[in-house]
């Protein structure tokens, strides 16, 4: 979480000159009185929190609930940050909390809201109370502490958790933006959307062009973990150190892993990265070294998922453990149980679009991936070798799950 | 010669239709245990839990529909709806009435299922627990035909059955973990069975 390298603008998301609300306006200005909903209309913002919907959608959606509901909405700034490998939201929080605050305020006035929720890991939010308390805005801003789990931040948990219920995620119907915390028309924006929109709303039209990237590589051995502001377009060897890496995990631990000689030509959009079979979901890049095992590097880091899923939906709970227990069997080296490799896949099949949340989806993903990229790795397992160097894993993973 | 036939169809479609409603608790117990019938599909099992209890309702008609139209025994239509009203064992009549009413709430809870919250048709739901002993006793109080032959048999076979999916269905739920603790479980059992050899079972979401 260091300073930022990749070419930038002068007044970028991580640029102020320090957290205070002084320092926040004199390096933006004070907040102008605007209508987000063109702004954001025409600067064509994305959401930063994984799954880049439109925000001007999600904005107009929320509108008309409210209006069609008579009730007033809630709007909720998502700082869960429940990926491991993902440090751009606290990083955001510790370094412009009040980009986020503005932003926040600025959706809160648009759609009439009457309550704001900020949800973030527990340890930034004694600071963060103390930059709410030199603001006057004129819905207040709630702050709530969230439980470390990979789900927390899945919206609808999210809600449920803003309730006083358990952090699990429901269907998709009724959509928060319909029924969410109070049974209210609810918007919940990632941290990093709504800072991005406290800086178009100042007229800053590249806001929208560029992302918040967490990278994690080693350079001569050594780990190395930052966040940068990273123009959209940006080819990914252009911001990753690639020469000692093997592959790149592209959009974090529901993302996918690219051959680092391909993922070096990639370019960190929606429509180059498709054809890869990859997302930017919440902006990690990880370039993993060449001499780590990527497959024990995925099935530890599938077994936290499996771990970590909610229990509620048949497919998930009965299927993502399987997949673990399976991948993690082909992730040393010797042989395998013959057929394990014929189940994994078939269980991977069964799986996609049968849960409320995408939990198992984006596992299946990243599972399927693995499978590809390191298919030499597979077959060096199955003779009994494996050129990783245990002890040193590479890809973070919470100790005990939940 | 009428009122016979009236007769023996009351009878008969009562009998029958306790019968399809202890298959039916029996099935929705399967049904909540995630269970299996061979050769089943699970989405097979709820389909017949819900056409069995379906068809049972439609034979419920014919009951009370026989019992109000047979001249021979005092029973009005407003007993259709109203408990203990009846001219005829008013207290055995009332109990069934209670039932149909339930079983009426019941029935259009569950095709209105889609548009209600979850939670009430989930509380009307379990009032079947309730719904089966009445239309039971309803049966051994209001029912002239339990001599001692087969049909006390039947209707005694029906409460141990209804009995052992209740008490099945209340095992269950007493040992399936709380959301946040299944995975752990799931993955757990999953890495033992793997490397041991044996098949994996199905684990309970609830």
């Amino acid at each position: 979480m260091t300073a930022m390298t990749a070419p930038s603008r002068t007044r970028g998301l991580l640029d102020g000159p320090g957290p205070s609300f002084g320092e926040h306006l004199a390096a933006h200005g004070p907040l102008p009185v605007v209508d987000p909903h063109t702004l954001v209309e025409e600067a064509g913002l994305l959401g930063r929190g994984g799954a880049g919907f439109p925000t001007a959608a999600k904005l107009r959606s929320v509108a008309t609930a409210a209006a069609a509901s008579r009730r007033a909405p809630v709007v909720v700034a998502n700082g869960s940050e429940g990926e491991p490998a993902a440090a751009k939201d606290a990083t955001l929080l510790v370094l412009a909390p009040h980009l986020v605050f503005d932003g926040l305020a600025l959706v809160a006035g648009s759609l009439g809201a009457t309550t704001a929720y900020l949800a973030a890991d527990p340890a930034l939010l004694p600071a963060l109370s103390a930059h709410l308390a030199d603001r006057r805005d004129p819905v207040g801003v709630r702050l709530h502490p969230v439980a470390q789990a990979f789900l927390s931040g899945e919206e609808s948990a999210l809600c449920a958790a803003l309730d006083g219920r358990p952090a699990l995620p429901r269907t998709k119907f009724p959509p928060v933006r319909e029924r969410g915390v109070d049974g209210r028309p609810t918007l919940v924006l990632n941290v990093e959307t709504l800072a991005r929109l406290a800086l178009i709303a100042r007229g800053d039209d590249l806001a929208a062009a560029s992302m918040l990237v967490t990278r994690r590589m080693e350079i001569g051995g050594t780990p190395w973990v930052d966040v940068v502001d990273v123009p959209l377009g940006t080819r990914v060897g252009d911001v990753l150190r690639l020469d000692e890496a093997q592959a790149v995990l592209i959009g974090g631990y529901a993302g996918t892993w690219v051959e680092a000689g391909r993922a070096a030509h990639l370019r960190l959009d929606r429509e180059s990265l498709a054809p890869a079979g990859a997302a930017l979901g919440a902006g990690v890049l990880a370039a993993l070294p060449s001499d780590r095992c990527g497959l024990a590097e995925t099935a530890r880091v599938v077994g936290y998922l499996a771990g970590e899923s909610a229990g509620q939906c048949g497919p998930c709970l009965n299927g993502l453990p399987r997949i673990a227990a399976a991948l993690d069997l082909l992730a040393r080296p010797g042989p395998a149980p013959s057929g394990l490799l014929r189940d994994v896949q078939r269980w991977s099949g069964l799986l996609p679009g049968r849960g409320a949340c995408s939990h198992p989806d984006a596992t299946v993903r990243l599972v399927a991936s693995s499978l590809r990229v390191f298919s030499d790795e597979l077959a060096r397992h199955r003779a009994g070798r494996c050129h990783g160097r245990y002890g040193h894993p590479f890809l973070p993973v919470p100790r005990s799950p939940r | 010669m009428t009122g016979i036939v009236l007769w023996y169809l009351n009878r008969a479609t009562g009998i029958t239709s306790l019968v399809l409603m202890t298959l039916t608790v029996v099935l929705g117990t399967l049904v909540r245990r995630h269970g299996r019938i061979p050769g089943l599909p699970r989405f097979a099992v709820q389909g017949l839990h819900r056409n069995v209890g379906l068809l049972s309702a439609l034979l419920l008609i014919t009951h009370v529909g026989t019992a109000i139209v047979d001249s021979y025994v005092d029973i009005g239509v407003s007993s259709t709806f109203v408990p203990f009203v009846a001219g005829y064992r008013p207290f055995a009549v009332g109990l069934g009435t209670l039932a149909v009413d339930l079983l009426l709430l019941v029935l259009v809870t569950s095709l209105l299922r889609n548009h209600l919250p979850l939670r009430l048709w989930k509380a009307v739901h379990l009032t079947s627990y309730l719904l089966w002993p009445l239309a039971f006793v309803h049966g051994i109080t209001a029912g002239t035909d339990l001599g001692g032959g087969w049909l006390l048999w039947l209707v005694l076979g029906c409460a141990v059955a209804a009995t052992w999916a209740s008490l099945a269905a209340l095992a269950t739920r007493r040992n399936t973990p709380p959301p946040g603790e299944r995975a752990a479980a799931a993955l757990t059992a999953t890495s033992d069975a793997l490397a041991t050899g044996t098949p994996v079972g199905v684990f309970r979401n609830g």
